[in-house]
């Protein structure tokens, strides 16, 4: 295709832009990282991308090593944050990809239920203030505030939508006469569906825990409600790192927010064959 | 013992009616074709037999044994699917030898069995590779093999042609039905493609709108059509039938065509059975039986196209509604608007009532 210069040059300048707005945020946060006091708040010529001064005294701020340059001192260090947020995080994605996978599955095959995705959906319709404040009384009721599996709990609750919805499209698409073949020649339903129709998914299924998981990694309103001390979360503790003397600690936070962009992006790039593979069920034609 | 009976069977989504009261008997050892249009039941009828539906009313029978309430994965039958439905996670040999696996075989039983059906389909040299992938060729000769690999004694194929190509196509056609002399199964074959079933069956059950309209030897269907549906629909090109009625001329009866003129005149008994028919008749034959005549001799319409198909030639005549094809030599000589004179051959005449659209035997 000949296209001419200028679409070229447009097209070019358009990713470039859409590059920049999505990467420069992130670059600035590395850099921050990195950088000693001084430079936090630098402004004109001393603000600089590259630190001047690289140091790792942000890191060991948080983990509680090291305070000696920083004049305030924490109360508690980001070990345990980063500890709660993994476990519920994961666990909360286990249980909605769990329940979802297994509604989605039910519904998409059996048709029974019929109602059931919007009802799944309708708790999504209030604002999140209105669900959490209730949820809040009921979880101090069962003395699962402050707890991660309380935390897990109402994260599998709230993406389990998610899991459902994506996973509903895709058993949707998956053609019935794979598990029909199956079922012909002797194979349970059960069986059917551990050995046929689930590993056959595994493209699909990676994508959708992949993106119910970020949902919440990056919940801050939820554990800010549910979490008082013990298992605050990555988001939580990151919004306590300021003090009236210094104001924003912009370096531990920045390390911080480091750290918590690993998961997601490991587990990104370790998927990363399925998302691009997209859903191509290869051997069959529809 | 694996021979089928469909006893009244009805099937019913909802208020479309995919299967109106099919009655039909596929004895042991048979290769019998369901043919027909897309949406004339045939597939429904097949996932009935396989159990993949169930029936709104009547009876599947396998030799003596009610299949109501037998799941799929103990009638013991084999299924083939259009789309060959190949489990893509695993290679050729998982996916052919699968069943057994299921079933429980002995590891050498499994490792034998497997290796004689590869043989047969020629997938020995592919047996540890990824399914994903292969060709779609390859993966509708692995589905084939993953059924045939159970030896059921019946076998159920859904159009497993059409996804592959027309080279391919007529090379399985000449492997299935040896499949099928070796193991001597019961096989159900649908398909919408007539060469297909005529090359394979031993016998074809037609069928349209839900409806079963012919069973019989392929040569049946071809040159005693039960319908006027079975007329057009088997045989390319299908039969000629021009709508006419009976005339008395000197000679005997013949049927006035309109447009294309007075026919030759009838036999005795088709004669009185063309007499019979209040709403008229449909003059039928096929393009393959007929011959150019003479002017004032047969049917005399002008040409409308002149089909080139390589080993033959196609001439259609026509005149507003009324069209006649027939089928010559390659070499035929014809020029388009001149008026072409054809005529049946011999006994090639079937008569159908208009009414019904039923055939009527004259005998």
């Amino acid at each position: 295709m000949n296209r001419s210069l200028s679409f070229e040059v447009f097209r070019y300048a358009a990713i470039l832009g859409a590059l920049a707005i999505t990467l420069i945020p992130i670059l600035w946060m590395v850099s921050m990282a990195f950088k000693p006091i001084p430079e936090w708040q630098a402004t004109g010529d001393a603000l600089t991308w590259i630190p001047k001064a690289p140091t790792l005294d942000n890191f060991r701020f948080i983990f509680g090593e090291s305070s000696s340059n920083l004049i305030v001192a924490l109360d508690r260090t980001a070990a345990k944050p980063i500890l709660s947020s993994l476990l519920s995080a994961s666990i909360g994605t286990l249980i909605a990809m769990s329940a979802g996978t297994a509604a989605a599955y039910g519904l998409s095959r059996f048709g029974s239920g019929a109602n059931l995705p919007l009802a799944l959906i309708q708790l999504r319709l209030f604002p999140p203030m209105a669900v959490m404040i209730p949820v809040m009384i009921m979880w101090s009721f069962l003395n699962m505030m402050d707890t991660w599996w309380g935390l897990a709990l109402i994260y599998g609750i709230v993406t389990l939508p998610f899991a459902f919805w994506l996973m509903k499209t895709f058993f949707d698409d998956m053609p019935r006469e794979i598990e029909e073949a199956a079922l012909v020649e002797g194979c349970s339903r059960a069986r059917v569906f551990w050995r046929i129709t689930l590993p056959m998914m595994r493209a699909p299924l990676a994508s959708a825990a992949l993106f119910v998981f970020i949902l919440n990694w990056s919940d801050y309103l939820i554990a800010l409600l549910l979490t008082t001390r013990e298992w605050v979360t990555i988001p939580v503790y990151m919004a306590s790192l300021s003090s009236s003397m210094t104001g924003q600690l912009y370096g531990a936070k920045a390390a911080l927010g480091l750290i918590a962009a690993v998961p997601p992006v490991v587990m990104g790039i370790l998927i990363q064959k399925h998302l691009v593979r997209g859903l191509t069920f290869g051997a069959l034609k529809q | 013992m694996s021979a089928i009976r469909l006893e009244h069977l009805v099937k019913q989504f909802g208020a479309f009616t995919a299967l109106k009261t099919m009655d039909l008997t596929i004895e042991d050892g048979e290769f019998m074709a369901l043919l027909g249009p897309s949406g004339c039941g045939k597939s429904t009828t097949m996932n009935m037999i396989a159990g993949m539906e169930r029936p709104s009313e009547g009876r599947i029978l396998f030799g003596d044994r009610d299949m109501a309430g037998v799941p799929m994965g103990r009638r013991g039958v084999g299924f083939v699917f259009q789309n060959y439905a190949i489990f893509t996670h695993m290679t050729v040999r998982q996916n052919l030898d699968y069943g057994l696996r299921m079933g429980g075989r002995p590891k050498a039983e499994i490792a034998s069995r497997t290796k004689a059906i590869a043989d047969l389909l020629q997938l020995s040299d592919l047996l540890d590779r990824p399914a994903q992938g292969l060709s779609v060729n390859i993966l509708q000769r692995v589905a084939i093999g993953r059924s045939a690999v159970m030896e059921p004694a019946i076998f159920l194929l859904d159009e497993p042609l059409s996804n592959v190509d027309a080279a391919f196509r007529a090379v399985m056609r000449t492997e299935l039905k040896h499949l099928q002399r070796q193991f001597r199964q019961t096989m159900v074959y649908v398909t919408h493609d007539q060469l297909e079933a005529m090359t394979m069956a031993d016998r074809i059950a037609v069928m349209d709108h839900g409806v079963l309209q012919q069973v019989g030897t392929p040569l049946q269907v071809y040159n005693d059509p039960a319908n006027t549906f079975v007329a057009r629909f088997i045989g390319a090109p299908g039969m000629n039938l021009l709508k006419g009625r009976p005339v008395e001329t000197p000679q005997g009866v013949a049927i006035d065509l309109g447009a294309a003129g007075i026919s030759p005149v009838l036999p005795p008994p088709q004669a009185a059975a063309a007499r019979s028919a209040k709403a008229g008749v449909y003059y039928g034959f096929r393009p393959e039986q007929a011959h150019l005549v003479s002017a004032g001799q047969g049917l005399a319409l002008p040409v409308t196209f002149v089909e080139r198909i390589g080993a033959r030639s196609i001439l259609h005549l026509g005149n507003g509604d009324t069209a006649v094809k027939g089928v010559f030599e390659n070499d035929l000589r014809a020029t388009l608007g001149e008026t072409a004179h054809i005529a049946p051959i011999g006994e090639a005449v079937r008569l159908f009532d208009a009414g019904s659209g039923a055939a009527l035997r004259g005998h």
